[in-house]
């Protein structure tokens, strides 16, 4: 028999924790919506998976990636951000209601920050599933470096998270071998990086070449390598391989609902809207130039802020633009400039006249045009007409006579 | 009757409590729960990740700072 699942309301629900997560939280619980976190894994996102963060401002001593975020999610603790560590198992974002369920929850939000990032890529070669987890293959170093003490690992791959995390490996294991599918001296790294790794002793590279096959009795103990232009296939013992060719974005359940680009990143603007209404995207997982824990930082900010504005929109909006309980008109202008502004004594002149039978309302669209967007149109000035809670047409020639003309035949 | 089993892997680094969870989940019947006790983080990844895709259901409570029980319901 199923459970019956526990359903509880909030203003926001934010999936995954990593840096762009815990920021949209910092900024969601700041801006007193009631908020929860819901994280599969180690709050702290991809974050964690890095010694040495380099470039993230304000931490100049090169902290654990997961120095980082544990003080993210202290503060977004300390705003009231609630957390749930669990898997997200079904979402239904397209109503007014947002839906998440979890294996024992139901949540029901207002709005929805996708945030759920990335996992890492897998070389897709033979025997591969065999020997995941605990059976020689790892994705993390800074998880499996002191069990790979005097061992011989190999790194595939040569971006900034191969050769950084091998370079880390190195001060644990004897020897790091590195799969490289370019040619001798070209890596995707950073240039830093790269002399580095050239230079460090412990570090052997074989160049030209990818994953064939893993090979092992149990546990891994060969990888075997092809090189792309002889096709030879070179056996290297090993007692780990570490795999860093990448990731993939984790928008599995969302990809019927959500636009999503060829690669499966989510599609937002510079407000991290998606196509939906009240969802945002924020992190690794939406399609974006650079992925940084400082970018993710901006995307939560952005995320956090924007549901916010959403969800108070849709509370003024409800209440007092496009009200069920009385037909009525709204005028929608920019104050920044003055003709527009001046239209707005034509409201309150309709206000003290006919304010009994009809609802009028101005609008300001300097700060946000959240409402607009809701009235269906952006560009300005106009009046729309409200009946029954909707909008049923638009005003462009504004007088006194034209709208009281148009709530009487409407 | 489902029991659950309580696994003491506190002052374990990776792969010890992976191994040990994976060692314990064995002798458990479907319904079964498994309660693995961890205070190094980098176990939150893997033995989710693992128990998940191994077909089971997991929820992760933090009991203290830097402390966690992993909740593995045998689901198959």
């Amino acid at each position: 028999m199923a459970r019956e699942k526990k359903i509880e309301h909030y203003d926001v629900v934010i999936i995954g924790a990593g840096a762009a997560g815990l920021t949209a939280a910092i900024y969601c619980a700041r801006a007193r919506l009631s908020t929860i976190v819901i994280e599969k894994a180690l709050v702290g996102g991809l974050a964690t998976y890095t010694n040495e963060i380099w470039n993230y401002p304000g931490f100049p001593d090169m902290p654990k990636g997961e120095a980082i975020t544990d003080l993210m999610k202290v503060q977004a603790k300390n705003m009231g951000a609630k957390f749930k560590l669990t898997e997200v198992q079904s979402v239904d974002l397209t109503g007014e209601e947002k839906i998440v369920e979890t294996f024992r929850n139901k949540y029901i939000a207002k709005s929805v920050i996708l945030a759920s990032g990335g996992r890492p890529r897998t070389t897709g070669a033979k025997n591969e599933e065999n020997y995941l987890f605990d059976k020689g293959i790892s994705f993390c170093a800074t998880c499996d470096a002191a069990s790979n003490t005097d061992k011989v690992v190999v790194v595939i791959g040569s971006g900034d998270a191969a050769i950084e995390e091998g370079m880390f490996l190195t001060k644990f294991a004897k020897k790091v071998i590195v799969s490289v599918m370019h040619d001798e001296g070209i890596m995707d790294c950073n240039e830093i990086a790269k002399e580095a790794a050239l230079a460090n002793p412990k570090m052997e590279f074989v160049w030209n070449t990818v994953v064939d096959s893993f090979e092992g009795e149990d546990h891994l103990d060969t990888v075997v390598l092809r090189h792309l232009k002889t096709n030879e296939l070179i056996p290297v013992k090993c007692d780990n391989c570490f795999e860093f060719i990448g990731y993939i974005p984790n928008t599995e359940l969302i990809k019927e609902q959500v636009t999503l680009n060829p690669q499966g990143y989510i599609l937002t603007n510079d407000r991290m809207e998606t196509n939906l209404e009240g969802v945002f995207a924020a992190g690794d997982v939406r399609d974006k130039w650079l992925k940084q824990v400082a970018t993710a930082v901006g995307d939560g900010a952005i995320a956090g802020y924007a549901a916010e504005k959403y969800i108070a929109e849709t509370e003024v909006f409800e209440c007092n633009v496009a009200r069920k309980d009385k037909n009525g008109a709204v005028y929608v202008y920019n104050a920044v400039e003055a003709q527009q502004r001046e239209l707005v004594t034509i409201i309150e002149a309709l206000t003290s006249r006919h304010g009994e039978n009809y609802h009028f309302c101005k609008v300001d669209v300097y700060k946000s045009d959240g409402i607009a967007k809701k009235l269906g149109r952006t560009n300005y000035p106009y009046v729309a007409i409200i009946k029954d809670g909707k909008v049923d047409h638009y005003i462009d020639l504004i007088s006194e006579d034209n709208i009281i003309n148009a709530l009487k035949t409407s | 009757m489902s029991k659950e089993v309580m696994l003491d892997c506190l002052g374990e680094a990776c792969p010890v409590p992976l191994v040990k969870a994976e060692g314990a989940i064995k002798d458990l019947e479907v319904g079964d729960v498994l309660v693995v006790q961890i205070d190094h983080s980098c176990a939150v990844k893997n033995v989710p990740e693992w128990a998940r895709k191994e077909g089971h259901f997991v929820d992760i409570e933090e009991v203290d700072d830097g402390e966690w029980e992993i909740i593995i319901e045998k689901a198959k």
